[in-house]
């Protein structure tokens, strides 16, 4: 499809572009190119943690990277952050070549990763301090997003005195309140209980039909992948490369029990174990 | 309730028996007063040294006086110092790889050894006294803000990079704040430290300030005003530490001395 459009592109630009507007949805949101990671370990030689990754992931997507430990979908993720630079390969979002943090990407951490000194209201501040709106706004960003995960009673309250689920809400707040076009969240349910973790899940649905974000989700559960996302990226460990691409078409809002998750969890079951 | 006043009324029973038989026991000669001077005496030593003074002119408070404002000298000037530095190594491998060795060295030095060579340096006056207690609380202090800044949570500062803080601004706005608990323990030890030290750095060219007074009154057989001069010091190191602990509790409200470090 991508490639069509490129080629038409060469042929009659301007009506390319009209077309590509008009039949796709948008240029990818993230794009990710050829990208190797090595890093050096004690002895001096190299450890390939990323293979020759390329990946288009569409604007308003819901993307999860599955794989084993050791896949490299946590050093993936940093790369989309900004957080590491690849060793070969580029990253561009919204075309832009990804040179650090702070262009766009909101990331929520493995542990909730708030400042203990800080407020929920405060640390969700601290998410839009480069935001370029008065002090007073960013007050009233911080207050709505806080409502918007449903704590709006907690603003005064420090990361100690909260739960794990509460904890981590505060941190989706404090992504959002950098006004992100992606979230990035790695195994941001991973630490809690499996209740905790299901209402999190449906939140999190619920916020991304809210506020509309292309999201890359890291994690190891295959149900909450496919809860979740559109599409189901597989990884597979030394070095990590991509597996399989799985696509998840199960219209919304879905039921947990809904049989078709069973051929699709069997499918990607298959893609790990290979 | 009642179970804490019966346990408290037994305590006491048994601390005043103790006192009692310590009186009885010099009243009938088997203890000797200059050795184990009786609470009766120690409390007849504090109203001397209220009025006439120890030695005569010089009242326990001018002693207690002067004894706080050389700790605080010499404590201030140790934070002072062990601060800005301790935040420069810590942020530093290189720099804290190098200077290691002789951190460990610096601290394991005991501070009156220095005397001989800080009265070669200082003269006996002021200044040596406020250097000796610097010293010991810079290396306490130093090794605190070091350990602080080097074992932030890299979480916290990954956190902190993606909502773009880098430099100066991260080092305020992460490392500042998840460092400063353990900064806070450090100042308590420290000033532990200075008060340790006290004794020994009043014991040359002066006879005022509490540990002057401590070792004078040896001299003349005084011990009941030995043992006033040492809780005096006892009272006011709980006190002053105390203070801390609340000003800490205010400045530091999120809580426990590893909040912001990784376990």
């Amino acid at each position: 499809m991508r490639s069509s459009a490129q080629s038409n592109m060469g042929a009659a630009p301007r009506l390319a572009a009209d077309q590509a507007t008009a039949a796709q949805p948008a240029a990818p949101a993230i794009e990710i190119d050829r990208v190797t990671k090595t890093f050096a370990d004690r002895a001096g030689s190299g450890i390939t943690v990323l293979d020759d990754i390329s990946l288009a992931i569409a604007q308003n997507a819901f993307v999860s990277l599955v794989g084993r430990s050791g896949c490299g979908k946590t050093t993936l993720l940093n790369i989309l952050a900004g957080l590491e630079a690849p060793t070969s390969g580029a990253v561009r979002i919204a075309g832009r070549p990804v040179k650090g943090p702070g262009q766009g990407q909101g990331v929520v951490f493995q542990q909730h990763a708030l400042f203990p000194w800080l407020t929920a209201l405060e640390n969700v501040k601290f998410g839009c301090r480069k935001r370029p709106i008065s002090r007073a706004e960013k007050e009233d960003v911080a207050r709505d997003l806080l409502a918007l995960v449903g704590l709006q009673d907690a603003a005064a309250k420090y990361p100690r005195e909260m739960s794990g689920g509460m904890q981590q809400r505060v941190a989706i707040a404090r992504a959002l309140a950098l006004d992100p076009d992606i979230l990035l969240m790695d195994e941001p349910f991973g630490a809690l209980d499996e209740l905790t973790r299901i209402e999190l899940q449906d939140e999190l649905l619920r916020i991304w039909q809210v506020r509309r974000k292309t999201v890359v989700f890291v994690t190891h559960s295959i149900s909450e992948a496919l809860v979740l996302s559109d599409r189901i990226v597989l990884l597979a460990p030394h070095p990590g490369r991509i597996a399989r691409d799985v696509t998840v078409d199960p219209p919304r809002p879905r039921v947990r029990s809904d049989p078709r998750f069973a051929t699709l969890y069997d499918e990607i079951w298959r893609g790990l174990s290979q | 309730m009642r179970r804490r006043l019966i346990d408290i009324l037994f305590a006491s029973v048994v601390i005043g028996a103790l006192l009692a038989a310590w009186e009885l026991g010099v009243a009938y000669g088997y203890l000797k007063v200059y050795q184990f001077p009786p609470a009766s005496r120690i409390a007849k030593g504090f109203v001397d040294l209220t009025t006439v003074g120890f030695p005569t002119g010089i009242t326990v408070w001018s002693h207690t006086a002067t004894t706080i404002g050389r700790i605080l000298q010499g404590y201030a000037g140790a934070l002072v110092l062990a601060i800005p530095l301790g935040f420069v190594i810590g942020s530093s491998r290189v720099l804290d790889k190098m200077t290691a060795p002789l951190i460990v060295f610096g601290r394991s030095i005991a501070t009156l050894s220095l005397l001989p060579l800080a009265i070669v340096w200082f003269g006996t006056g002021e200044l040596t006294k406020i250097v000796l207690i610097g010293y010991g609380c810079f290396w306490v202090m130093l090794s605190n803000v070091i350990a602080g800044v080097k074992y932030v949570d890299p979480v916290l500062l990954k956190a902190g990079r993606a909502y773009g803080a880098s430099g100066i601004e991260l080092a305020r706005t992460v490392v500042l704040p998840a460092a400063l608990p353990r900064i806070f323990a450090g100042a308590r030890m420290a000033l532990g430290v200075g008060f340790m030290v006290i004794v020994g750095a009043e014991m040359i060219g002066t006879v005022e300030g509490l540990g002057a007074l401590i070792m004078e009154a040896r001299t003349f057989y005084r011990s009941e005003i030995t043992i006033v001069g040492m809780l005096i010091i006892g009272v006011l190191g709980f006190a002053i530490s105390t203070g801390l602990m609340w000003l800490e509790r205010a400045l530091v409200p999120w809580g426990d001395p590893l909040a912001g470090v990784r376990r």
